[in-house]
């Protein structure tokens, strides 16, 4: 009965120290959440916030950087494609413009790696993009000239087939003439090339 | 044997000589390059089957020889507009026994040229991609135009001035070829009778297609330039690429057109008719746009390599010192210094000087686009390890079936058509007394009436 005790008093201290480091570990991580629409429209623009809070107090965490990511394949190969990184302000959200390209459900991975720590703050957010997919690239460097654009050019190429038209006018007139010399009498073999 | 007098009935035998007789050796001829076509078909059905992966190419070198020899074809595609438009523009009278050759090789050219693109492209249904997603604002697209435009142009250009040597083979052939040529001849001849509108017409067609196609033809390597120019490697970052590739297809066309002139005449003993005044005036050409061509280099490679970048510095190493130096001093010595040495000095300036500094010149201009395409795309864009290309066998043997296909062209080119520009010789023959059209016109007029009984 003694040993009994002795052992259970023994187990009742080891939980309890357990217990109090497993709540010091807690108090230096952080909870990490996304705050976005689920529901997008491919090529609208929407701002994606992740907030930062100790997990020890809910004190917002200032001036942390936060990374987003996003599953995405190329060439056979898939993996975590970098979005962008933002870092927290005073209220401990990072915001980061997203643009949807891609049509189908997706989901962006959003990380926190507390200072000190080896495995990160993980958030997740699954979203919905809608729209008929197109060309999402636009071109704004450059400049641009008034009246310096592609129909310039096909007005050029235009205008030279049109010359090369004309010359072939030119040769349906060397075959019009050579019936109307050779209408009214037998054509003569060397007539055409007995003297040049 | 019938007896030649007069001028013109020597011309006429010459012309028609190549049509009427054939020897052992051209049918050697044609039978070597046949077979020559027929092993780089075999390799391409190889290349068709397994995929570009039976090439050298890879992600990082991502064009070699095919596009190498696609530019150099363009290039030579330009000794028909020098030769024959420039030279008729500006009324020298030495030109007309070699127009016909030059006009051809355009011709020949573009359309060996034109198919080492779709032969690079691997699956060649993806041609149609240009047609179906192409943007005007691509350089591929301007090739493309500029391309198919100067192809038909030169056609244009090559038929116009034939049809009265198309009409004299119509008629001074008739019982003494097969009948499918003389369909062919009569087709092609358009219903050539020589009366005074038929030359108007004539005339001023060819003024019109001479006046337009050196703007295209110069529009045409600009263009493949710009392929070049206006993608961000740090070899191809040059404003004069345009300018560059001008004179260097000009270059390599004249030397072309010499070594072919000098074959041709040969062959068929044109040695009355193409001289050494014409090799000699060629040389000249020839020389003066190999001074063209060092200054572009010294100007390309003094202000790049002033400045040095990261990049540049290894352009220049692997040009000037390491992986492609053998063959790129060979270029500038072989290539440019040679040939302009071998037509300027007296002892060399002759046919025999001329025809090796041409045949230096197109085996160095070969190597320059080598260069432009193999060395940019060597130059690595990231911090990895520059990459290797070594052509295999299906590039090496598709290759040298295209310039087996050139040969070829031209030899049943010779075979069918004029070889000469027989009323342009017999022009300057037999002066304006029996060819009144020979007198020198106004620039732009046509012809004065000159064939049949309406003259």
């Amino acid at each position: 009965m003694k040993y009994v005790m002795k052992a259970l008093l023994v187990s009742v201290v080891m939980g309890a120290a357990m217990f109090a480091l497993a709540g010091t570990a807690d108090a230096t991580h952080a909870t990490l959440k996304v705050v976005a629409p689920t529901n997008l429209t491919a090529g609208d623009s929407v701002d994606i916030q992740a907030v930062l809070h100790s997990a020890h107090g809910g004190e917002a965490v200032p001036g942390a950087t936060i990374t987003f990511f996003m599953d995405g394949s190329f060439g056979g190969v898939e993996g975590k494609v970098l979005l962008g990184q933002a870092v927290t302000d005073e209220n401990g959200i990072a915001h980061l413009s997203y643009l949807p390209r891609t049509v189908g459900e997706h989901q962006v991975r959003v990380e926190y790696l507390t200072p000190g720590e080896s495995e990160p703050e993980v958030a997740t957010w699954s979203h919905d993009v809608s729209g008929a997919p197109h060309q999402f690239y636009q071109s704004t460097a450059g400049v641009q000239i008034p009246g310096l654009n592609s129909w310039v050019l096909m007005a050029v190429v235009g205008m030279v087939w049109a010359i090369l038209l004309s010359v072939a006018a030119r040769v349906i007139a060397i075959a019009s003439a050579g019936s109307e010399a050779g209408a009214g009498a037998p054509a003569s073999r060397s007539r055409a090339t007995g003297d040049w | 044997m019938e007896e030649v007098t007069t001028p013109r009935e020597r011309l006429e035998r010459t012309v028609l000589a190549p049509v009427t007789g054939t020897s052992r050796w051209y049918y050697a001829w044609v039978a070597f390059l046949l077979m020559v076509i027929a092993w780089g078909v075999y390799a391409y059905s190889r290349q068709l089957h397994d995929g570009l992966i039976v090439t050298g190419m890879r992600d990082r070198i991502s064009w070699g020889l095919y596009i190498t020899t696609f530019v150099f074809f363009i290039g030579i595609s330009h000794a028909g507009t020098l030769i024959s438009a420039i030279l008729r523009v500006s009324q020298a009278r030495w030109r007309t026994p070699i127009t016909r050759m030059a006009e051809f090789i355009t011709v020949v050219a573009l359309v060996c040229g034109a198919m080492f693109v779709v032969i690079d492209l691997g699956r060649p249904d993806r041609v149609l991609n240009v047609i179906i997603y192409g943007r005007w604002q691509s350089p591929i697209i301007w090739d493309v135009l500029a391309i198919t435009t100067y192809l038909t142009a030169s056609v244009a250009y090559l038929f116009l001035p034939m049809i009265p040597d198309l009409a004299l083979f119509r008629d001074r052939l008739a019982g003494r070829v097969s009948g499918w040529r003389l369909r062919l001849y009569d087709l092609l001849s358009v219903r050539w009778r020589g009366t005074a509108a038929q030359w108007r017409y004539m005339g001023g067609a060819i003024t019109t297609a001479m006046i337009l196609i050196i703007p295209i033809a110069v529009s045409v390597h600009t263009v493949v330039s710009w392929i070049f120019a206006m993608t961000l490697r740090e070899p191809w970052n040059s404003t004069i690429f345009g300018a560059f590739f001008v004179a260097g297809a000009i270059f390599s066309g004249v030397g072309t057109l010499i070594v072919v002139m000098a074959v041709l005449r040969k062959v068929y003993h044109l040695e009355e008719y193409i001289t050494e005044k014409h090799f000699v005036y060629l040389g000249y050409l020839m020389a003066a746009f190999a001074l063209i061509m060092i200054y572009g280099n010294i100007s390309e490679y003094l202000t790049t390599g002033y400045k040095m970048e990261e990049g540049a510095e290894f352009h220049f190493r692997q040009l000037f010192l390491h992986q492609f130096a053998g063959f790129y001093w060979f270029y500038l010595i072989g290539g440019l210094v040679t040939p302009g040495l071998l037509i300027l000095m007296p002892w060399t300036r002759n046919i025999r000087g001329i025809v090796v500094a041409a045949v230096l010149v197109v085996a160095a201009m070969w190597v320059e686009r080598y260069f432009i395409v193999v060395a940019g795309f060597r130059v690595p864009l990231m911090p990895y390890e520059p990459s290797a290309y070594a052509p295999t066998w299906v590039e090496l043997s598709v290759m040298a079936a295209g310039f087996a296909l050139f040969a070829l062209l031209i030899t049943i080119f010779v075979k069918v058509f004029p070889i000469l520009a027989v009323w342009e010789v017999a022009e300057d023959l037999e002066g304006p007394e029996l060819a009144p059209e020979a007198g020198r016109l106004p620039f732009g007029a046509a012809p004065e009436p000159a064939g049949g009984g309406n003259r």
